[in-house]
């Protein structure tokens, strides 16, 4: 009896143990801004983003590249960093899913692009094209890496973090703020399925930053 | 029979590294595979998984006070410390590697304990020499950092992946004779006379580290890892053989010492935590390197003491099976082979899907 209890005792301990085996935390933190842009005509075309990395980041980006001034990064100086950027960026997709009335939207490389340094926090800012500008009456905006290796969250020092730049007037923007981390959540988020980045189903978007936007 | 069965079922659920490889995250080419088991536990992992975030984000805060008020490197040291332990938890540090390999290899504990904490400590140091020589000497950039990070990777992965064929071949050859036994039936103790020779000939028991007259053991060159062996099969041994050992004494190091097992340290060893790196990085700007350092060496101390109980929990599974296959000699015997081969084919799983991006053990900073 006491063999059979602490056999069951090993294998419990060890299904434990082996299932926060998949559970990576987050190694980068980005806050944002976002500003959905349209045209004169009133499509959508693109997504402006200020994505501000964290310390350790910033720090760790900005090591052993040459500046003039000791601790000052200019935009020039910071143009191959930015660079490289967006090339290993392009690879997830800029973990920025869409979706205009129902069926999936689709982005191309961004023009526009710099890094800024500030404070010793680096911020890309780029501009995210539609791959064709179009009028949806409902858009769904998800920001989110679906590994969890980067945290994405609104920035909360300003008022409105997520703006809509030239819309028509009727249309409505939601900004869906990101689920307190309880522990069921947190448990769901250390079981992600892999490779989940093409389904909405997916619990990183429910703690993703979320923005919705319906136009008449 | 049902023991038998038992007892490979237990040790199959029982390595870490089974569930690490079905529940894996995959890298940017994965496939889509099925979503994984529910949890067993309500909320500790949950915990775990926000705990490290918390320490690791703490670490930068703290680094940066103590650029002012000194006594807070010590504070630095508590919470790298902590995050070690829980950071270990998650994939990358060696435990699925290492668990399986000492379930494979049935090494003792204690060895998994020197294992566990020579490979944490290996870590820390290729972190430290990363940044020391790319940062400090060579004032390489992140990215530079990153691809060398990357080729380091690929060793491990690839040592990973050989380490898994070398025990597969090994084990594959000791389940093999295993099965063979089947269709003798063993004899009982009181054939104590029959002259080991030529039982062993015909069972090429190749786990001997006696002084026998074995001509396959001169073949292998796998020294570091048969002895362990002897404590579980001592008792096993005098039946089934009818031989007159006495018992083995409880091995710590056994010969070849703190060689036995130097492939699994080092294949796991020499990929270190991109978190470290990052705080190295950052202590480093804030003029604070040898607290980073002091910080790294500490989180590896942290992450081996979880690696080291994750060990001996499986080690503790294996001989728990074992005792339990024991009472079935032969199928016992076939059992606990198959349980050494799975575990081997689990190192293997490892090197393989890392290396081809199936699997992702951390991704840190690189982008």
């Amino acid at each position: 009896m006491k063999r059979f209890a602490a056999t069951a005792f090993a294998i419990a301990a060890n299904l434990l143990i082996a299932l926060t085996a998949a559970s990576a935390h987050p190694h980068v933190w980005i806050t944002m801004t976002s500003e959905v842009v349209y045209a004169p005509d009133g499509t959508m075309t693109g997504i402006r983003h200020a994505w501000t990395f964290d310390d350790m980041f910033s720090t760790f980006a900005t090591q052993g590249l040459e500046s003039k001034q000791k601790g000052v990064f200019t935009r020039e100086e910071l143009k191959p960093l930015a660079e490289v950027n967006v090339t290993s960026l392009k690879e997830y997709g800029f973990f920025t899913y869409a979706k205009a009335d129902g069926k999936k939207a689709e982005f191309v490389e961004p023009t526009d692009y710099y890094l800024e340094y500030k404070d010793q926090l680096l911020t890309l800012h780029f501009v995210l094209p539609l791959k064709a500008p179009m009028k949806a009456k409902s858009l769904d905006l998800q920001i989110f890496d679906p590994s969890y290796f980067v945290d994405f969250s609104f920035d909360d020092k300003t008022k409105t973090p997520v703006t809509l730049a030239g819309a028509p007037e009727q249309c409505k923007l939601t900004v869906g703020k990101p689920q307190e981390m309880d522990a069921k959540l947190a448990q769901q988020l250390s079981q992600l399925p892999p490779d989940a980045r093409n389904s909405t189903a997916l619990i990183g978007a429910e703690y993703s930053n979320r923005l919705s936007i319906q136009c008449p | 029979m049902t023991a038998a069965i038992l007892s490979v079922a237990i040790a199959l659920l029982l390595m870490p590294g089974v569930l690490d490889v079905v529940l894996a995250q995959t890298g940017p080419f994965g496939a889509s595979r099925p979503r994984a088991a529910p949890p067993p536990a309500d909320g500790i992992v949950g915990w775990i998984f926000a705990k490290q975030a918390e320490f690791y984000r703490e670490m930068s805060r703290v680094i940066r006070a103590a650029k002012t008020d000194g006594s807070a490197v010590w504070t630095l040291l508590g919470i790298a410390f902590a995050y070690g332990i829980f950071h270990a938890a998650g994939p990358g540090h060696g435990k699925a590697v290492i668990s399986s390999y000492l379930v494979a290899n049935e090494e003792t504990w204690r060895r998994g304990i020197v294992l566990s904490f020579a490979s944490a400590l290996l870590q820390a140091f290729v972190a430290v020499a990363i940044v020391g020589i790319a940062a400090v000497l060579l004032n390489a950039t992140a990215r530079q950092m990153c691809d060398a990070e990357r080729v380091i990777e690929i060793a491990s992965y690839a040592l990973i992946a050989l380490l898994g064929l070398r025990l597969i071949w090994v084990k594959g050859k000791g389940f093999i004779s295993a099965a063979r036994n089947l269709g003798h039936p063993l004899h009982a103790v009181g054939a104590a006379v029959t002259p080991h020779d030529h039982k062993h000939h015909d069972h090429r028991h190749d786990h001997h580290g006696h002084d026998h007259a074995h001509h396959d053991h001169k073949q292998h060159d796998h020294h570091d890892h048969d002895h362990g062996h002897h404590d579980h099969d001592g008792d096993e041994h005098a039946s089934a053989w009818g031989h007159a050992h006495g018992p083995e004494p409880e091995e710590l190091a056994g010969p070849g010492g703190w060689q036995r097992g130097l492939s699994a340290i080092v294949a796991v060893g020499i990929r270190p935590c991109s978190g470290a790196i990052l705080v190295l990085v950052f202590a480093l700007a804030q003029g604070l390197f040898w607290a980073g350092v002091a910080a790294t060496f500490v989180m590896g101390l942290g992450t081996a003491i979880t690696v080291a109980a994750i060990a001996t929990l499986a080690v503790t599974a294996k001989s728990l099976a074992s005792r339990v296959a024991h009472t079935r000699s032969g199928y016992g015997m076939l059992a606990l082979r198959g349980i050494e081969v799975g575990a081997a084919c689990v190192v293997l799983a490892f090197g393989a899907l890392l290396l081809v991006g199936y699997m992702v053990a951390e991704r840190g900073a690189c982008l």
